[in-house]
């Protein structure tokens, strides 16, 4: 296990490096350019190669790229152009609160789309079942530009109860993590639902039965169990994209995460800022990939990692 | 099992409410709160480009003259001033007693400073194009010489500028944010950082800025001028405007710039129309046209389009009066002559002349940036155009990609708006039609014309009024029959706010809000 936590973590190495170079052209191949909109609305040829080449941003793209390779060795992720702050700080005051956020959400999305789910399956083709087939499919399906909207004005303008908008505490988490939790509320109800109803005719399952066990305890241990391993898989996709930021969720909802801040580095062509977030992203999403890789071992003794079969 | 599904979920909300940092506070007692709909980039004076880091800017620094209600240039930190040899030199007396939030006095000296860093090749300012008119300051800024010949201290409160030759709109010029002062001894000190943490010698000075929360301004009550009327501002961060709107409607926010999509229904509510407030800006919408390259080459295309749009109809229907029908490209407030005829919506003869210049049926490229609103105008701008016999195709971009794209020169038809950084005609003129200018000096048309570079060049170097407006208005005749640009519309900015809000007023250019007058 540890030869397999450590392999992996050698191998981010190339995965990063890999990354960060195909973002770095796909970047400057992208039509734009960050000098036009530092430099206003006018602007003489002489300021703007000046600025150019403040940014360092006058040389060739393997040239930038070796030179941004170089800072990243030293534990630096550059200044963003427009602000002239440091990256890597700005990313590691805005990941807690994406993390707070993608947290929450999961909070909300996988005891209850876990529950849905379970009862959908043990309830098939019942009203029950379809009631919370189309509910999953809902919560699937509604764009969260308008559910959150939705919500806003409901919770906040009708009810007054929580804030419309900001980052702060638990009042002002609510709301968006509330949005962000549907879709993913969805699909763990509809993919509970399918392993459940796949489990339902196993020889285990009978045999848990025949044995006279309590049907609660049929349910909760032998079947809760066995489906939760695709459902860790889906928890671990969710979880990982959250965490690379929910760009609709935090703009409407004015919440001050990483989402937010790399789409406006796109917007501005702020390149220090666009492969910062890329950087941070792919760690964060091997990082998860991996926690849940060994949360299927433990959950699934059969499931081996690499190593133990090698 | 379950024991242990419950305990992880335990634990998850435990690393939530471990990772709940602070909120951001009530609104602090006294203070206005209004929206902004990102951070500004900079509050470095010398850096500032845009209109939010204006309008923050304004309220935290200084220059030596400001707009007056008129648009009027009235004393600021210069308590007066002398123009001699014949425009070419200035000089300014400074008020005595005025200081920076960090408590020493401004000196001539300090002007000095702040105008010679803007030029520095080593800010990197974008705003170099502010002093240029300064004598030396080419060269200063190119790196080229050591000093700025046309910068001299007297004695500490008196500065002399030189010009490099007499430019009418000068003072004008120093009333722009790039021209604001600042306490040498603050920049040496925080380097950049200065930029995060202004000083400057305005109505308020910043406490806080939390990145994509708030900023927050408190009064600067050692202020030269009358003090402001609220204990301080904080500008929300907001990047949705129909977020913005829930805040303002659950009293979160005191003042919003009403989105399209939401004018209507507060315009026909009984409870807020009366709150609504609108105030035509200095600014000129347009559709612009490539004339270095075929097909708009040709100025009778260019006329043919301008007579296929009806402009009136798309205001009055689609835009629902939100601004003032152009009749030239000089904002009517500012426009001290009669404009030139126009090439009005005659769709017969748009018709006519497309096809004469061989063009009906041909397709031409229109870029436009990303936003609805103006895809929307532009899908009916295709449409006039499609009747009159000129098929257009769309081309929809990304801000910093459209910029680049009309810099470079590769739409055939573009939408676009020029908002004044000073109120004077020449701040559309000379940008807008100068052939020095062609790409991101603001000619983004490229139009070329001597006789009009001529009229810019003398009206810019003519005192007297009169002669100026007569120079302007033979350039704006030349430029009305080609046709460069079709002029649409000024826009309107449409605000609504709080019934309590007090001495509420939108001003016509961001630099001119102090934010003194307004109270609770």
């Amino acid at each position: 296990m540890k030869e397999y936590f450590m392999r992996k973590m050698v191998l981010l190495v190339p995965l990063l490096l890999g990354i960060t170079f195909a973002a770095f052209v796909l970047a400057k191949a992208l039509p734009g350019d960050p000098v036009y909109s530092m430099v206003g609305e006018r602007a003489d040829p002489e300021t703007i190669e000046k600025i150019r080449k403040s940014l360092g941003d006058d040389g060739g793209v393997l040239q930038q790229y070796a030179g941004y390779v170089s800072l990243i060795l030293r534990g630096e992720m550059g200044r963003s152009y427009y602000t002239n702050r440091e990256v890597f700080r700005d990313i590691a005051a805005k990941f807690p609160n994406t993390l707070r956020l993608a947290a929450a959400a999961m909070a909300i999305a996988i005891p209850l789309g876990v529950l849905l789910g379970l009862v959908a399956g043990l309830r098939r083709d019942t009203a029950a079942d379809r009631a919370i087939s189309m509910i999953s499919l809902s919560f699937l399906s509604l764009p969260v530009f308008w559910s959150g909207l939705m919500l806003m004005l409901f919770f906040s303008l009708y009810l007054g109860l929580l804030p419309p908008s900001g980052t702060g505490d638990i009042a002002f988490l609510i709301l968006p993590a509330l949005t962000l939790s549907l879709p993913a509320t969805g699909t763990l109800a509809r993919v509970t639902r399918v392993t459940v109803i796949d489990l339902l005719d196993e020889p285990f399952v009978r045999t848990a039965r025949a044995k006279g066990l309590q049907e609660m305890r049929v349910s909760l241990v032998h079947i809760m169990r066995n489906a939760l391993v695709p459902v860790i898989t889906v928890i671990g996709l969710e979880f990982g994209s959250y965490l690379n930021g929910a760009v609709l969720t935090e703009t409407i909802f004015g919440w001050d995460g990483i989402g937010r801040f790399a789409v406006e580095g796109i917007m501005k062509r702020d390149y220090p800022v666009i492969i910062g977030c890329i950087i941070t992203g792919t760690v964060v999403y091997v990082m998860v990939n991996l926690t849940a890789d060994l949360l299927y071992h433990s959950l699934d003794p059969r499931v081996r990692m690499n190593d133990d079969n090698g | 099992m379950i024991l242990r599904a419950v305990r992880a979920l335990c634990i998850l909300a435990a690393v939530c409410a471990a990772l709940t940092a602070c909120s951001p506070g009530k609104r602090p007692s006294g203070h206005v709160s209004l929206r902004i709909s990102a951070d500004p980039t900079t509050l470095d004076p010398a850096l500032i480009v845009d209109v939010t880091g204006g309008l923050i800017a304004a309220k935290l620094f200084n220059g030596l003259v400001r707009l007056g209600d008129d648009l009027g240039i009235v004393p600021d930190i210069a308590e007066r001033w002398e123009v001699r040899d014949n425009g070419l030199s200035y000089i300014f007396h400074l008020r005595k007693g005025v200081t920076f939030s960090n408590g020493r006095e401004v000196t001539a000296h300090d002007f000095l400073y702040s105008f010679r860093r803007v030029l520095d090749p080593a800010t990197g300012s974008p705003n170099t194009w502010v002093f240029e008119k300064i004598a030396g300051a080419k060269d200063y800024a190119g790196g080229r010489r050591p000093d700025v010949p046309g910068l001299q201290v007297l004695d500490d409160a008196t500065l002399r500028i030189t010009l490099s030759r007499p430019f009418a709109p000068f003072l004008q010029l120093l009333s722009m944010t790039a021209a604001y002062v600042i306490p040498r001894e603050e920049v040496s000190s925080r380097g950049s950082g200065f930029q995060r943490h202004p000083v400057g010698t305005g109505p308020f000075v910043l406490s806080n800025w939390s990145h994509h929360q708030e900023l927050v301004l408190e009064r600067n009550d050692a202020y030269f001028q009358p003090r402001a009327r609220v204990r301080g501002i904080t500008f929300r961060i907001i990047p949705e405007d129909l977020t913005a709107v829930t805040e303002f409607e659950v009293g979160n926010l005191d003042v919003i710039t009403l989105p399209a999509p939401e004018y209507r229904r507060y315009a026909d509510s009984s409870m807020w129309a009366g709150l609504i407030s609108g105030q035509e800006g200095l600014n000129t919408y347009y559709l612009g046209f490539n004339c270095a390259r075929q097909p708009f080459a040709s100025a009778r295309l260019r006329r043919a389009v301008s007579h296929a749009i009806d402009r009136e109809k798309i205001l009055r229907t689609y835009y629902e009066g939100r601004g003032r029908l152009a009749s030239g490209p000089v904002p009517d407030s500012i426009r001290k002559w009669r404009p030139a005829p126009e090439a009005g919506y005659d769709p017969g003869k748009a018709r006519e002349l497309i096809t004469r210049e061989g063009m009906l049926g041909r397709t031409v490229n229109f870029y436009i940036t990303s936003d609805q609103e103006v895809r929307d105008i532009a899908e009916i701008i295709q449409a006039f155009l499609a009747k009159a016999g000129l098929p257009v195709k769309i081309t929809q971009l990304e801000w910093s990609a459209y910029k680049a794209a009309l810099n470079h020169g590769e739409a055939d038809l573009f939408w676009i708006s020029w908002w004044a950084d000073y109120p004077d005609p020449e701040n559309f003129f000379f940008p807008l039609f100068h052939s020095s200018n062609h790409g991101a000096g603001g000619n983004r048309t490229r139009y070329a014309n001597k006789d009009v570079d001529r009229y810019i060049e003398l009206a810019q170097a003519e005192s007297v009024p009169e002669k100026r407006y007569s120079a302007y208005s033979a350039a704006e005749a030349v430029i009305m029959g080609e046709l460069p640009l079709v002029p649409f519309w000024h826009r309107k900015e449409i605000t609504l706010r709080q019934p309590y809000l007090k001495n509420y007023r939108i001003y016509p250019i961001y630099s001119m809000d102090k934010g003194t007058e307004i109270s609770l």
